[in-house]
């Protein structure tokens, strides 16, 4: 079967199970279906691990009947098997309670532009696995000709070819495809009671603009080196840098916190803050799911509602919390384009980036911490409170003087995002929540 | 409505013994070791609750198949949720291209099963119980925590039962089932006072039939624990930082257990050379006074299974016994290539994943000091009672959050602490525990472990613990 007739079959299924959906007496009806390749090698110590392929299929649906709402899945795909679910979600609709919000939105009309958008490269499928497999094992190799790294994680590239379709009772029919793929390296340093380790990866949506081989072996020696011979410090409060990759974390944690459903739930700080100032001029954050060819470009989100650019914080104002139909309606604000699955997920969420490079942010530091890694679960969304095992680099008189290990940071969201006092030029989309290098004015670094 | 029509494993995998047999031949088909073929069938359905109404519940079902072949220490892995002969095949195919020769060897006929204890012995299953009854459980904890305090503002509880139907055959002959229950129920609660929110937590569980409601855990005990929590931390303080005594609180704080020291006890890491343990056994790692375990034959326990996911009958495995380094925990893969028996710990989240060394239910088995007389040993430290979660690097270096404790002052326990961090080396803690309490606890029967991307269901425990010296991180 070529790959017209399979997405026509796809599609056929999904408008099927809406019209079956509709004929038992469903007020509304959606019905995603996923189906996806995935190719993965794993090499270590220049060999394969293990290689995985495979394909497979998943639907979702959900229906209202009453205002009511019940949800259900299936990996199988058995027609018979799927009539059922729809006829045991509207008999356990009965059981659930009205809630006015429940809803799915009405389709719109606007140009949904999928070729545009650039997500989808056909390279990716044609890969031989002999490509992919010399692809891992040539960055594991590399890494390892430095003599200063000790063992190996292993190194991975991976695949994955996407074709989603959604419909719905609305009238809503539509499909994309999409394209991922993956090299990364994790290794380490040092001798056995007092080993470093670290990794880098390249994530893209395109073959052509994922980093080579070298470039994602040096990064993940650089990584891991740097953090030899680590000292421990004195509990102080001192200014803190963060790196992109770090900040990408602290992002995660704004998103969490700027996420309709954990809004109108009251689990997060910002509940009451829009329209309020919540950080200083230097924070300014859009959410995009339009820009062609990132991780998070999508051209609609999981209910159908075409992404769009979002403005969430302008210079430190909360302007928008991002919404999927159910938390736009608690809130009474409209959907973002951000529904994922039942919750709110991200599409490119970004820092807006300054345009001091990081270096002379590092030089214009007089004692300090470069946060390099956190590790633990220290956050908190409905007080904003962090705290965090952490991985540094001690910085003295603008440079750096020595790795630090077995050290907490500990601050709060809130405050955090009115001390920002840089803003760093190196913005780039590696992951689809991402910043640049920031530095904070000071937070308490716990040591000895 | 008969559930039970979506539910027969059988008829779900039209496979007889001989498609089985020619399945396993088609993946040795260029010369691997060894072939299997994990079928797995599982059925789970959610309940959610808050605001006042039942929001949702759901229905899921997840059916598929992995084939797996490893060719010396080299794994070959196809799955597929399509069961036509055609699809199956093609797996089993894919799986096969890790060997790159022409067969050896033809899978031999299945042995007969071995009759295998069963840890979940349960009466009323939630899978067959009606929809209406669990909901009336859902609200019965929602109401409790609700009304617990004027304080408590917000409430969610949900409910989650599975039942996963496994099997395991392979060219050794093996073909064992298992048929696993895994219920959840759990309780977040907000509570507020003059402008300070805080969040508290309850839940539990494990491989229990709905009788469990009754007997073991209330709904009504448990809304009134996660309203508790929240309310107890509107008095919270800020926790202190820098180095100090800390002492443990049972059960909760087997999480650290865990973290610390039973990952790297995975073979795997242990294999590859990457856990700090790989050249210390049968060395002294920790205080004479520890002794760690994980036993997957634990009753009714979260973590627990009569089979793994590799088909092997597991074993209640020491890890460290007197301070020594005893035992790692083995799947088959790292058992062959190090030469040691099976333990039964290969576990997978689901088909679509290669089995890995993982932990059950892991604990560090009780002492004999007094648990008061610990906390009055102190004079000034921290006491650490509930954890968010926690993390290791195979460098033995962890990190623990702490989201509620106490200040320990002239050994009492005073102001409740939140958001506190917990951070070292894990031979360096083994070594400071200088006090194992007689109270050995088990935390929340609501754990999932994640390692590699793949989550699976584990519970941990311990006793009142003091480590002599630990970095805590906060803000003074």
């Amino acid at each position: 079967m070529n790959g017209q007739e399979k997405s026509h079959e796809l599609m056929a299924l999904a408008e099927s199970l809406v019209s079956f959906g509709r004929s038992q007496g469903t007020d509304e009806i959606e019905v995603s279906i996923l189906d996806g390749l995935e190719f993965s090698v794993d090499v270590r110590l220049g060999k394969i691990e293990s290689l995985v392929e495979a394909g497979s299929r998943y639907l979702g649906l959900k229906i209202i009947k009453d205002n009511k709402t019940a949800y259900a899945t299936s990996s199988d795909l058995n027609t018979d098997t799927l009539k059922q679910l729809v006829k045991n979600a509207i008999w356990r609709a009965e059981l659930a309670n009205p809630d006015e919000f429940a809803g799915l939105p009405m389709p719109k009309p606007d140009a949904i532009d999928i070729p545009e958008l650039n997500i989808y490269d056909h390279v990716i499928s044609e890969l031989t696995p002999d490509k992919k497999i010399a692809l891992a094992l040539e960055t594991e190799k590399i890494a390892l000709s430095d003599r200063r790294i000790s063992n190996s994680h292993g190194a991975s590239f991976e695949t994955k070819e996407i074709h989603s379709v959604l419909a719905n009772s609305h009238g809503f029919i539509h499909d994309y495809k999409e394209t991922f793929c993956s090299l990364s390296v994790g290794i380490q340093a040092g001798e056995t009671d007092s080993k470093v380790e670290d990794y880098w990866s390249s994530t893209e949506r395109h073959f052509r603009t994922l980093d080579p081989p070298e470039k994602v072996a040096k990064k993940a020696v650089e990584r891991t080196i740097r953090q030899l011979n680590p000292r421990k410090v004195k509990t102080q409060v001192v200014p803190v840098i963060f790196e992109p990759t770090m900040t990408n974390w602290l992002l995660g944690f704004l998103f969490a916190c700027v996420s309709g459903t954990a809004v109108y739930q009251k689990l997060s700080f910002l509940s009451d803050k829009l329209g309020k100032k919540i950080g200083n001029e230097y924070i300014t954050v859009y959410d995009d799911g339009r820009i062609p060819g990132k991780l998070g470009t999508r051209p609609y989100d999981s209910e159908g509602v075409p992404t769009r650019k979002n403005k969430v914080i302008e210079k430190g104002t909360l302007k928008n919390f991002l919404c999927n139909t159910y938390a736009g309606k608690k809130l009474n604000l409209p959907s973002t384009g951000n529904a994922d699955g039942a919750g709110v997920g991200p599409n490119n969420f970004y820092l807006h980036p300054g345009d001091i490079s990081p270096e002379d942010i590092i030089q214009k530091t007089e004692k300090g911490l470069i946060l390099l890694r956190t590790i633990g679960h220290g956050l908190n969304p409905v007080t904003g409170d962090i705290s965090r095992g952490a991985f540094g680099l001690w910085i003295e008189n603008g440079e750096i003087a020595y790795p630090v290990s077995e050290i907490t940071i500990a601050g709060n969201l809130g405050m955090i995002l009115n001390q920002i006092e840089e803003k760093g030029n190196d913005l780039e989309f590696r992951s689809a929540i991402c910043g640049p290098t920031i530095k904070i004015h000071e937070l308490t670094v716990a040591g000895e | 409505m008969n559930k039970r029509d979506l539910l027969n494993f059988v008829d779900h995998f039209s496979l007889s013994r001989g498609d089985l047999q020619k399945l396993l031949n088609t993946a040795l088909a260029h010369g691997g070791n060894f072939a299997e073929i994990f079928l797995e069938y599982r059925v789970y359905s959610s309940i959610n609750m808050e605001e006042d109404i039942i929001k949702e519940t759901s229905e899921n079902i997840m059916l598929g198949a992995g084939f797996r072949v490893i060719h010396g220490d080299q794994t070959g892995y196809g799955y597929t949720n399509d069961l036509s002969l055609e699809k199956i095949t093609r797996a089993a195919l894919t799986a096969s291209s890790i060997a790159e020769g022409s067969p050896s060897q033809n899978s031999p006929p299945f042995q007969s099963t071995p009759v295998i204890p069963n840890y979940y012995p349960i009466h009323q299953s939630a899978q067959d119980e009606s929809l209406e009854n669990k909901i009336a459980l859902v609200k019965a904890a929602y109401q409790s925590a609700l009304t617990c305090d004027r304080k408590v503002k917000k409430v969610k509880v949900s409910f989650i039962d599975q039942t996963r139907y496994i099997t395991v055959v392979n060219s050794e002959g093996q073909n064992l089932s298992d048929v696993q229950p895994l219920v959840k129920l759990t309780c977040l609660c907000i509570a507020e006072k003059a402008n300070k929110r805080e969040a508290g937590f309850s839940g539990g569980g494990g491989r229990v039939g709905m009788e469990y409601f009754s007997k073991e855990l209330t709904p009504e005990k448990m809304g009134e624990e996660a309203a508790r929590e929240a309310i107890s931390l509107l008095e919270a303080v800020q926790p202190p930082a820098g180095e100090m005594p800390v002492v443990l609180s049972p059960g909760h704080s087997g999480v650290l257990i865990h973290e610390a020291v039973g990952h790297l006890l995975e073979a795997d890491f242990n294999r590859k050379k990457t856990s700090i343990f790989w050249n210390k056994m049968g060395q002294r790692v920790g205080s004479e006074q520890i002794f760690i375990y994980d036993d997957p034959t634990i009753s009714f326990f979260r973590g627990s299974y009569n089979i793994d996911d590799e088909g092997t009958i597991p074993k209640k495995t020491p890890l460290i016994e007197r301070g020594k380094l005893v035992g790692l925990l083995q799947d088959r893969l790292s058992g062959k290539f190090m030469n040691k028996p099976l333990t039964g710990h290969g576990r997978r989240q689901d088909y679509t994943c290669i089995p890995i060394p993982r932990m059950s239910n892991t604990y560090i088995d009780q002492g004999e000091y007094d648990p008061d007389e610990i906390i009055i040993s102190v004079k000034k430290g921290f006491y650490a009672d509930k954890f968010q979660g926690g993390q290791v690097e195979d460098s033995g270096k962890f990190t623990f959050s702490v989201s509620s404790g106490f200040l320990i002052e002239n050994g009492k326990l005073t102001a409740p602490v939140k958001q506190a961090t917990l951070i070292g080396t894990n031979i360096d803690i083994l070594q400071k525990i200088d006090k194992v309490g007689s109270d050995l606890t088990f935390g929340l029967q609501t754990g999932t472990c994640g390692k590699e991307g793949q989550a699976v269901p584990v519970t941990d425990g311990c006793p009142t613990l003091k480590v002599a010296k630990m970095t805590v991180g906060g803000f003074k």
